[in-house]
């Protein structure tokens, strides 16, 4: 029985030190849970200060750079962009205004992987793309940077985007341009075209300028005309419409156009040239509606007489002998052609027979086009010549 | 019979056991009660069951249960702490990039008398990095960390940080972390066993909080506190960084540490750039283990009084550093951000590879409390990136940017310094969010660990233990002594094996030929007999032709092993067997060897030792 009490107790108090136990967790249980309640207050407290505190910095040092980027001191904003940063790392304007600025200072390689960085969150942005198109085209990465101006021109922009794209194409074929990659600026320039404005004049004539240096004479020459149709004495549009005219062959118009720009911007030598020379093919043209017969036989001999000399000088200067027999190369035969021939294409004959007239001067043409290939293009008259064979080419195809 | 592990047993405490049997009589009760008392007694009820639901749990369970309330103290300490930091720094140093002059010189200096004092006469525990405390703790004082050391730490570190230290707050976050569990362990009167192991469930909460990355926090627990995956705080200690992480997470947002621009890594050939990174790594971390190793002692032997000067000595040569490059100051997270956005040129980043390190072996010798791993992770990266753009010079086809090849300096510089391999690699994925470097942060990595272990036998936190007094185990070491096999230590079956039909003449006559070998009888696959030698020979000469070896005196079946088990599971079943039969996995009648004890502790011997 003593024994049973004994155990008994025993067992009590082995519940009591047990619940004591328990209680005494029960409350470091329940501290643990108010202080972690407490904590987490305090903790987002002051995280918010914290936080605060720090937008506060990174605005402020953002503003500082940006005034003093747009003041020209780009070294002390890219400190200033660098400690917004510190303060606000993931902040993309902040990153995309630092890469700006180190692309300003030109530090490329530096602002290239910022620019990327920032590209892998957002692929479609106008902006970083335009900015790694000018880095790649700056570090000679052609395929690069055409990729990045195609990403910038199909990108987003925050506004304006149709200003901005258009701005971007213009970039790009002045990029391709400048490479000297006329058969990748050709389409960009046709591109850019279709993307103008119709009412904007001035966009107009910087397309119209695009299709003259990359050879699109026709799209020129509508452009320039059109331009003419609202303001037909637009000096800008006269010359670029004269220039393509005279590109076509159509010397007519060309000197027309030309003769209607003032005297100051008609003897601009980019000017003057042209409507030198067109005023050469018109005088040499044998051609030309009006003119008598005689006129037309004088003309046709003095040309045959002028590749004559040409081919000789040609051939001497390029150690030819025109009198090789049989001749050979393409000026030896044209000029055997006219060897032969010359007895029956003088200016008297030429005006006797007009029906000469023609292969008289496609002889003079086959001359010059054979001494314009071996000894380059020719200058003066020849070049007036070389130049009307072509147009009469263009016009027979 | 091969001995398997017995399986652990679910622990039941008196408590646990007490309660549960208390519990379902209390339960029927309650719902009667509930409908008549008033609404404050139901709450104080219900609250009464869920803690008597919570208590009287297994304490395994409920050691789960307070792995995730670790986590959250973790993470909230580990926020506050970023932000004394923070806040710290922008106070005494400025909120620029380029502190100006005065202050870049006066408040490392000033600020290191004042952590000094701390130090000496306030904290005294708060000195080095953390981790060995911890380690301490789990080795030494059964999970005990004084609180007076977390709020020793947090002010200490935050000042010594955030006034331009070359430190980090990483380690003392663990170490806080260790000590926020130590404490709440104690308080909800763990066993000592769970005590024991609180401290790595609270630093990993820490460290997994401080680098926002939950996985390197658990692996660096793993293989340099705890150094065996086994542990039964494993489960807890995942629980704990993944809460802190996530409580974090709360306050401080989501984004990786390190944000690296996008690139790619092509080609087998270009894997040997790595190999480079990873020998020049080796050897940096070398040149700071080994003046950390040598210079320490040292100035610990100088006078204490000297003990007062030195973080301000530290500092001051730090702020004069600091003048020219204050890029080394304190942890440099936003500049190793800017390394791997390739912001500066090959020269820079190496004058601040070499600056920084002297300015970190000057901050930790000196005592000043605060880590080693953002030091060390600045140093990588600066290093990586120098490395990674004179390679760019010499071969430009490269894929790899300068900010590759600084994401993977910092694993190679981690595992090299801290010879955590592992955690290294992850490490490097978690920090920047980025998978595609895992190849290259391999290699580079494993080269250097290969090289720092070359010519540094003993780690780093082995090396500190031992300077301050304690032998804390080698957990390098002890990943290797796992590694001992069976058949590292196994012998050529040199015994003379029977089959039961053979007669005892023949036993005997082939005993007879090989006098120092056993007879082994092989009953069927698997089952082996060890036949008593003198009783053969005492039963061949009356023996009949047809009296076979089961006749004789035999002592079995024997326990046998197999090549790959461990040698400790081997010495746990060897017990009172002189030798152990060998099988083969695939043909248990196949002998493979024989394992003695003496071969057992022959291999034990041999296995690389620790450097004096």
């Amino acid at each position: 029985m003593e024994a049973g009490a004994q155990n008994v107790a025993g067992a009590q108090s082995e519940a009591g030190a047990v619940e004591r136990r328990l209680n005494s967790r029960e409350v470091v249980f329940l501290l643990c849970i108010l202080s972690l309640i407490a904590l987490s207050l305090f903790t987002a407290f002051v995280t918010r200060m914290y936080h605060k505190k720090v937008h506060t910095l990174a605005d402020d040092y953002f503003s500082y750079g940006e005034e003093r980027f747009q003041a020209g001191d780009t070294a002390a904003a890219l400190t200033d962009y660098q400690n917004a940063l510190v303060y606000s790392p993931n902040n993309t304007k902040f990153q995309f205004h630092l890469a700006e600025a180190l692309a300003a200072a030109g530090r490329y390689d530096q602002a290239r992987p910022y620019l990327l960085a920032l590209l892998s969150e957002a692929p479609g942005s106008g902006e970083v793309n335009l900015q790694l198109a000018r880095i790649a085209a700056h570090n000679g990465a052609m395929s690069d940077a055409l990729r990045y101006y195609q990403g910038a021109i199909y990108g987003e922009w925050p506004d304006d985007s149709v200003a901005m794209r258009w701005h971007i194409r213009h970039a790009l074929c002045e990029y391709l341009i400048a490479k000297k990659a006329i058969g990748q600026a050709t389409p960009a320039v046709i591109d850019l075209a279709e993307n103008t404005p119709d009412g904007d004049v001035g966009k107009q004539k910087i397309v119209g300028q695009l299709l003259l240096v990359t050879g699109q004479w026709n799209r020129a020459q509508i452009l320039y005309r059109a331009l003419l149709t609202a303001d037909r004495f637009d000096e800008e549009a006269l010359a670029g419409a004269g220039r393509a005219a005279f590109e076509l062959g159509e010397y007519k118009d060309a000197l027309e156009d030309f003769n209607r720009l003032s005297p100051e911007r008609r003897n601009q030598p980019d000017i003057a040239r042209y409507d030198e020379m067109a005023h050469r093919v018109f005088v040499v043209n044998p051609f030309l509606g009006g003119l008598s017969q005689q006129v037309k036989a004088q003309r046709a001999a003095n040309a045959l007489a002028l590749a004559e000399t040409r081919a000789q000088s040609c051939a001497k200067q390029a150690g030819v002998s025109l009198a090789e027999t049989p001749p050979r190369s393409e000026l030896q035969i044209a000029y055997a052609t006219n060897e032969k021939m010359s007895p029956d294409w003088s200016a008297r004959d030429l005006q006797r027979f007009p029906d000469r007239l023609d292969a008289a001067m496609q002889t003079t043409f086959d001359i010059e086009n054979a001494a314009a290939k071996t000894c380059g293009e020719p200058t003066g008259d020849d070049r007036a010549l070389w130049l009307l064979g072509h147009s009469r080419m263009m016009v027979n195809r | 019979m091969v001995t398997a592990p017995v399986p652990e047993l679910p622990d039941e405490t008196p408590l646990a056991a007490g309660a549960a049997t208390a519990a379902p009589s209390a339960e029927p009760e309650a719902a009667p009660v509930e409908e008549r008392v008033p609404s404050r007694f139901r709450l104080r009820e219900r609250w009464g069951t869920f803690t008597h639901q919570v208590f009287t749990m297994q304490e395994d369970r409920f050691f789960l249960l307070l792995a995730v309330l670790i986590g959250v103290f973790g993470g909230l300490s580990v926020v506050c702490f970023r932000l004394a930091i923070e806040w710290t720094q922008i106070a005494l140093l400025g909120s620029s990039l380029v502190p100006s002059f005065p202050r870049v010189v006066l408040a490392p200096t000033i600020a290191g008398l004042v952590v000094a004092f701390l130090a000496m006469r306030v904290f005294p525990a708060v000195r080095g990095s953390g981790v060995n405390q911890t380690k301490s703790a789990v080795y030494i004082s059964n999970g005990y960390i004084p609180f007076s050391t977390v709020i020793g730490k947090f002010i200490a570190c935050a000042l010594a940080i955030g006034s331009g230290q070359s430190l980090g707050p990483e380690d003392p976050s663990l170490q806080m972390g260790a000590g926020i569990a130590s404490l709440l362990g104690r308080r909800l009167r763990l066993s000592q066993d769970r005590l024991r192991l609180i401290a790595p469930v609270g630093a990993a909460a820490g460290l997994a909080a401080a680098f926002n990355a939950p996985i390197s926090a658990v692996l660096f627990i793993v293989e340099e506190v705890i150094g065996q995956w086994s542990a039964g705080a494993l489960g807890a200690i995942v629980l704990a960084a993944v809460s802190s992480v996530v409580t974090m997470r709360a306050f401080l947002g989501a984004d990786s540490l390190f944000r690296v621009p996008p690139f790619r890594v092509a080609g087998a050939f270009e894997m040997l750039a790595y190999v480079v990174l990873g020998i020049v790594g080796g050897f940096a971390s070398l040149i700071l283990l080994k003046w950390i190793v040598y210079a320490r002692p040292k100035l610990m032997a100088l006078p204490r009084w000297t003990h007062y000067l030195q973080p301000a000595a530290a500092g001051l040569l730090i702020g004069l550093i600091g003048i020219k490059f204050p890029q080394v100051m304190g942890a440099g997270y936003a500049i190793v951000d800017q390394a791997m956005h390739g912001q500066f040129t090959w020269k820079i980043l190496l004058v601040l590879a070499a600056l920084k390190l002297l300015a970190t072996g000057f901050s930790f010798l000196s005592g000043a409390p605060g880590g080693t791993f953002a030091p060390t992770l600045f140093i990588g990266a600066m290093l990586g990136g120098a490395v990674g753009a004179i390679e760019h010079h010499f071969v430009p086809s490269l894929t790899g940017t300068v900010g590759t090849f600084a994401l993977v300096g910092i694993g190679t510089l981690f595992a090299g310094f801290l010879r955590t391999p592992i955690t290294s690699v992850f490490m490097v994925i978690e920090l920047s969010g980025n998978y595609t470097a895992i190849l290259p942060v391999i290699i580079s990595t494993m080269v250097a660990y290969g090289i720092s272990r070359a010519y540094q036998k003993v780690p780093l936190f082995d090396v500190l233990a031992r300077q301050d007094g304690t032998v804390l185990p080698s957990l390098e070491e002890r990943r290797e002594m796992m590694s001992l096999a069976v058949e590292d230590a196994m012998c050529p079956a040199n015994v003379v094996v029977c089959e039961p039909g053979e007669t005892i003449t023949e036993i005997a006559k082939r005993a007879e030929a090989a006098p120092e070998m056993a007879l082994l009888l092989r009953m069927r696959p698997g089952e082996w007999w060890l036949l008593d030698r003198e009783d053969v020979m005492r039963l061949a000469p009356d023996a009949s032709p047809t009296t076979t070896a089961i006749r004789a005196k035999s002592k079995g079946p024997v326990p046998y092993l197999f090549p790959d088990q461990t040698l400790s599971e081997a010495l746990a079943v060897m017990a009172d067997w002189a030798m152990l039969p060998v099988a083969n996995r695939a043909n248990l009648a196949k002998l493979e060897g024989m394992l003695t004890l003496e071969d057992t502790l022959k291999a034990f011997r041999k296995a690389p030792k620790e450097e004096n």
